[in-house]
């Protein structure tokens, strides 16, 4: 499989803080590659990178042979980000937020259709994309950014605790909804707490802990290489 | 462009919230109806008003007295009582507000100048407009009837010199000079008409940059509160479209705000105003000193106004990137409220030239100062200095934009907090 994303020897610090210490990994056309950590490992600030936000110290990432520094309005035209704890616009309907954030990505009005249409398929929200953000529960709402993130069908998908805070339906919901799209070609950069939902989701994990990489492979290679029956047992054993 | 306007339509739709239309709805009716009310203590001031007269003295001059009062438009209402405490008793129990009380035997000693006294009561239950300006236009009066009396005196008894000539010996004429331009009349009267003239160009600039400001500021704090902003940057559009649309929509939204309160602002003014009949003779100064505005000067005033709003939105989207939310974009828009108060209250009460050169240079270094001296200076003819103030003006947009630009373009917008007492900064 071709490598859609290159990352290396990448560094970032807040002041004193160094929140990353030179981290490689890199992530396959259609593959789906988890970052686990604690809290503070530097996961966030990572995905944050590889979506354009923050700029990097020292390291070079490069995605689709764009380097996100030099050239990141082409890396933002292939890429969708959804931050942890994103919101959207709460005085828009649903519809009207989809069509906001199509008209970024479309070419002409046709392909802003054909997006919202993938995008209410996603979210089966029904008429309530009809209604204002600001009446949705919180797991619509995560339903409703996870299909505008994946109505575009970027070349990369770059989701922060995509289940973060949503009772076990709806997680289990957007497991499958980014399980089928994952299948579709779509490759995924993922970061979560969840030791259950990395091991259904990811074709590859990298556990990181204080900026630095400590471990990478698939669920499988790792429990192996450690003698555990699951992911947790990995996890604990690295990060102490 | 299409993108542009994806964004700009985005920020209109959030803006014009029903919290906005309903405040706005609130204000312009609130607006109306103290201005009628304003109105209604107006005409109450011009039209006919009651006094109650005892009249113990019954003589041709205490007639004239009385017939003056009816020509001042007020309703003579003879009392009959016998003495002084009767009438202020019955002007008590009876809600009176004016009770004038000629003595016995008042005519015949002040036409032997034997000073007499009038007793004038006010009886006050308000402290409205037209309670008060009763008693002053009864005190005008006697001393019309005092003047009247003195020039009869005079004349009677020297009849060589007129009252005029002998009250006042030395006469004055007022010119009034504005650069190659004289006129003559009172510099009191020209300078209050240019006053209420341009009264309403401070007001609308101090409304406009408010309004706008402070949506430019809620609208940055608002993408940071509900987590919106991350995902914005992130979408292929430049993030100098993001900062302008954000600043066009809300300089859009203010503008129509502070129309709209001008309206209401106008209803209100109104009724101070309204009334007040317009003066030829100052009108004839003011046109001899040319103290209109032309179309040059509303062409300079406008850019002026403009580039104001424009530094006043650049400044707001910098300190909006500096906060976390709402609240702490309410405290970073007070000292951008102080920067536009400053110059508003220096350009009503106090004259930028008269202050020291450190203070001038201070008062001169904010940008919104320029259009609020704007109006003063271009009636004077000094374009120069309103010139001067416009290309001030752009220079500083520019860096500001640039700075706002940059803060946009690198992770600063979400790296750089302001830390305000007693709250935690973001990151």
């Amino acid at each position: 499989m071709d490598v859609i994303l290159d990352v290396e020897n990448l560094k970032k610090s807040y002041g004193k803080v160094s929140a990353l210490k030179g981290i490689d990994f890199s992530v396959s056309t259609g593959e789906v590659f988890a970052l686990i950590g604690p809290n503070g490992a530097g996961k966030t600030t990572a995905l944050r990178i590889v979506a354009t936000l923050l700029s990097p110290d020292d390291g070079r990432v490069n995605f689709m042979g764009y380097d996100v520094k030099k050239n990141p309005e082409r890396v933002r035209e292939n890429i969708s980000y959804l931050p942890e704890e994103a919101g959207a616009y709460k005085n828009l309907t649903g519809i009207e937020y989809l069509r906001f954030m199509a008209n970024f990505y479309a070419r002409d009005e046709r392909e802003v259709e054909g997006f919202i249409r993938r995008a209410e398929e996603i979210a089966e929200l029904g008429d309530r994309l009809k209604d204002k953000i600001g009446t949705y529960s919180k797991g619509m709402v995560r339903k409703l950014l996870l299909a505008r993130a994946l109505m575009t069908m970027p070349e990369l998908a770059i989701l922060d605790e995509p289940t973060s805070g949503l009772d076990v339906i709806n997680s289990l919901e957007i497991r499958e909804i980014i399980r089928g799209f994952v299948k579709e070609g779509i490759s995924v950069l993922l970061s979560s707490h969840n030791m259950l939902e990395i091991e259904f989701l990811s074709d590859r994990v990298a556990i990181i802990d204080s900026g630095e990489i400590l471990e990478i492979g698939s669920p499988e290679e790792l429990k192996e290489k450690y003698s555990v029956r699951n992911l947790e047992e990995v996890f604990r054993r690295l990060v102490r | 462009m299409r993108k542009f306007m994806n964004l700009f339509k985005k920020e209109i739709k959030e803006l014009i919230s029903a919290q906005l239309i309903l405040s706005l709805a609130f204000t312009v009716i609130l607006f109306y109806f103290i201005g009628n009310m304003a109105k209604t203590e107006m005409n109450k001031i011009g039209g006919a008003k009651d006094i109650y007269i005892l009249n113990l003295d019954d003589s041709d001059l205490s007639g004239e007295i009385l017939r003056n009062l009816a020509l001042a438009n007020f309703k003579i209402n003879l009392l009959d009582v016998k003495d002084r405490e009767s009438a202020v008793d019955f002007a008590r129990k009876n809600n009176i507000n004016l009770l004038l009380i000629i003595p016995e035997g008042f005519g015949p000693s002040v036409l032997k100048f034997q000073p007499e006294e009038l007793e004038v009561y006010s009886f006050i239950r308000s402290f409205s407009v037209s309670t008060m300006s009763d008693t002053e236009i009864v005190k005008q009066l006697i001393g019309i009837v005092n003047n009247y009396l003195s020039d009869n005196l005079i004349r009677n008894r020297i009849s060589d010199i007129t009252p005029e000539d002998l009250k006042n010996p030395i006469k004055s004429r007022n010119f009034i000079v504005i650069k190659d331009r004289m006129a003559e009349g009172s510099v009191t009267d020209v300078a209050n008409f240019v006053y209420f003239q341009s009264i309403f160009i401070p007001i609308i600039l101090m409304m406009v940059i408010t309004f706008s400001s402070q949506m430019v500021l809620s609208a940055i704090a608002m993408e940071k509160q509900d987590k919106t902003l991350e995902t914005l940057l992130t979408v292929p559009i430049s993030r100098n479209y993001i900062v302008m649309a954000k600043m066009f929509a809300s300089g859009l939204i203010g503008l129509l705000s502070a129309g709209i309160y001008m309206i209401g602002f106008r209803f209100y003014m109104g009724g101070f105003t309204g009334s007040l009949p317009s003066n030829t003779q100052i009108e004839g100064v003011i046109d001899k000193l040319g103290l209109r505005f032309t179309s040059s000067s509303y062409i300079f005033l406008g850019i002026s106004l403009f580039l104001a709003i424009l530094c006043a939105l650049a400044i707001a989207t910098i300190l909006g990137a500096l906060t976390d939310d709402l609240k702490s974009a309410q405290s970073a828009f007070l000292p951008l409220m102080f920067l536009v108060l400053i110059p508003y209250f220096i350009s009503i009460f106090s004259d930028i030239n008269s202050l020291s050169l450190p203070l001038k240079i201070l008062i001169l270094a904010i940008p919104f100062s320029h259009p609020f001296l704007a109006s003063q200076n271009l009636l004077i003819g000094n374009y120069h200095i309103v010139f001067y103030g416009i290309l001030y003006m752009s220079g500083i947009f520019v860096i500001l934009i640039f700075i706002a630009g940059k803060i946009f373009s690198t992770d600063r917008i979400l790296t750089m907090k302001l830390r305000f007492r007693g709250r935690r900064s973001g990151s």
